[in-house]
């Protein structure tokens, strides 16, 4: 890419990798989806970031920006021709403050070394997607990223008080959006059009993001229920109990099988799995760890584990941290030596009717004979079914799309949606366009490719993706 | 490369083993990973380069990776075998 070694003179011959098989490491995500760039550019700055928009507004070159590529909706590979922007080497925490409760950071600090930062004040950034540990700030906001703790703390929507930006015009423009306070009526609110627009809006290079105090303590609590109805009674029973859990996560038997024995999980399980994890002040802890105990049992529960000290919740929470890696595991023991594709869904829908899609699911599954694992964050109405297939089955690959649009399909029906936290990326636009449909919304589209083209005229910013 | 091979083709990519590798970040690229590393092994029969080279030789062999992959892959050994291929295909 004859572009690519013009820009090494822009920027420096350091910050540019055109050797085909580095940039190769750039385009393929977790999904099994992959691409081609024509090079890796790594700035160090805003500014630097600025001079590659604006020699990529100059030359017409796509641009495609990346945090760990921990996508699994396609959002961060690039669709066509053009340059990889990676901000791995923007992992600067700018500061912290307590008594603002804000930190500055820069795009490619991870999620897991910002917590170690801020647990040092007894703070915490409390959007904690499956790959908090290597999933970034950039990545996190442009994805619109959520996790375990989202019927709590809600996704990076509520957690982004301002941005620095780089727009996609000729000079590359620089620009701050929002503010370094929660109450902020600054116009139109730029800095929640730009959380979750999966880079298409603008290059998200710097962020003030809000921070919240530890829990002074929690009560884990694991239970395993022989039938699904009693499992979703007590879940039904806590949401309505005046608490506002921390945690409510849910795997159903077959998956938590697999999760065992995927893992060192000290638990037997006997059943479809409910974690919930609750905080309170430290002279409650043995009232809540009796109430989450007695539910459960009075539920049917056959099993449950309750946990008050931080090392023995960890243990807890193994068997649910092994989500993915069950899947791989699973996979990777179905079909020995394949390269796997994992498809994982990401529908929400109201909590009253998960019980409902849960269901639902398990039908679909059936009916296209796929072993599907089924977990999620049930407290926020969010599930990630999913199902692993060597990538060059064609039979499954075709059985697995026609599964993934059919529980699309049953998210909307309930009143859900076909993208809680993952983005649309290339995998869910016309699942996305569905849902709008099914809506009668179809106009939102056009809304949305209008607020495109104003942002990005040339459409040089991560093209293809979205709208 | 049978051994080393048959390790990478178990990658998903989830990223997982970045974090604790010593040699990422002073690296610069993510080839001086654990996910770019043995991505990189999957293509070294096919083609290599300078980086590539570089990016294997800089694998400090600690296994933190596999310690925190999900799919459990030796890395380290996977390098390894990759690093006597190099040698192989030089002395021949």
């Amino acid at each position: 890419m004859r572009a690519a070694e013009r820009l090494k003179d822009v920027l420096g011959a350091d910050k540019v990798i055109t050797d085909p098989l580095i940039v190769n490491l750039y385009s393929r995500e977790p999904s099994g989806l992959s691409s081609r760039a024509g090079a890796v550019v790594f700035p160090e700055s805003s500014k630097d970031v600025s001079k590659i928009v604006s020699f990529a507004y100059k030359h017409n070159i796509k641009v495609f920006p990346q945090g760990s590529t921990t996508s699994l909706s396609g959002s961060s590979l690039p669709a066509e021709e053009g340059i990889v922007i990676s901000f791995e080497r923007m992992n600067r925490i700018l500061s912290v403050s307590v008594v603002d409760s804000t930190v500055d950071v820069e795009a490619g600090v991870r999620l897991g070394d910002l917590n170690v930062e801020l647990a040092r004040y007894g703070y915490m950034f409390p959007i904690d997607p499956g790959s908090v540990a290597v999933a970034t700030v950039g990545g996190a906001i442009n994805g619109g990223s959520g996790g375990l703790r989202g019927a709590r703390y809600g996704t990076m929507t509520n957690w982004v008080l301002g941005l620095k930006v780089v727009l996609p015009d000729e000079s590359g423009t620089e620009l701050r959006v929002g503010c370094r306070t929660t109450k902020c009526r600054q116009g139109y609110d730029l800095v929640r059009l730009i959380v979750g627009s999966e880079g298409t809006l603008a290059l998200v290079t710097e962020a003030t993001l809000k921070i919240t105090p530890m829990p002074e303590a929690v009560v884990t609590a694991l239970a395993f229920f022989p039938e699904l109805e009693d499992l979703y009674a007590a879940y039904k029973e806590i949401k309505e109990s005046r608490v506002q859990p921390l945690i409510l996560e849910f795997m159903d038997e077959e998956t938590a099988r697999l999760a065992k024995e995927a893992s060192a999980a000290p638990v037997e399980v006997e059943g479809h799995m409910l974690l919930a994890a609750v905080d309170c002040n430290r002279e409650a802890l043995d009232r809540v760890e009796a109430w989450l105990s007695e539910l459960m049992r009075r539920h049917n529960a056959k099993r449950v584990y309750t946990a008050v000290k931080p090392e023995e919740s960890e243990k807890l929470f193994t068997l649910r941290r092994s989500l993915f890696p069950a899947q791989v595991f699973f996979g990777n023991k179905r079909y020995p030596g394949k390269r796997l594709m994992v498809i994982l869904e990401d529908i929400a829908v109201p909590p009253s009717r998960l019980l409902e899609a849960i269901k639902k699911i398990r039908e679909v599954s059936e009916k296209h004979g796929l072993q599907v694992s089924i977990g999620g964050h049930v407290g926020d109405g969010n599930l990630h079914p999913s199902v692993a297939f060597p990538l060059d089955d064609e039979v499954m690959k075709s059985k697995a799309v026609a599964w993934h649009e059919e529980v699309a399909k049953i998210a909307v029906e309930l009143g859900g949606t076909v993208s809680a936290e993952h983005g649309i990326g290339t995998l869910k636009k016309g699942l996305l366009e569905a849902e709008l449909e099914k809506l009668g919304s179809r106009k939102a589209l056009e809304l949305m490719r209008g607020i495109k083209r104003v942002f990005d005229p040339k459409g040089i910013l991560n093209p293809g993706k979205v709208v | 490369m049978k051994y080393a091979v048959s390790e990478a083709r178990r990658c998903v990519l989830c990223g997982f083993c970045e974090p604790v590798c010593p040699t990422l970040y002073p690296g610069g690229h993510r080839g001086h990973g654990p996910r770019g590393r043995v991505q990189l092994i999957l293509l070294l029969e096919g083609s290599s380069s300078r980086l590539v080279e570089e990016a294997l030789y800089t694998c400090l062999l600690c296994g933190a990776c596999t310690q925190v992959c999900p799919a459990k892959i030796d890395v380290a050994g996977a390098v390894r075998e990759a690093r006597a291929f190099l040698r192989s295909k030089l002395s021949s």
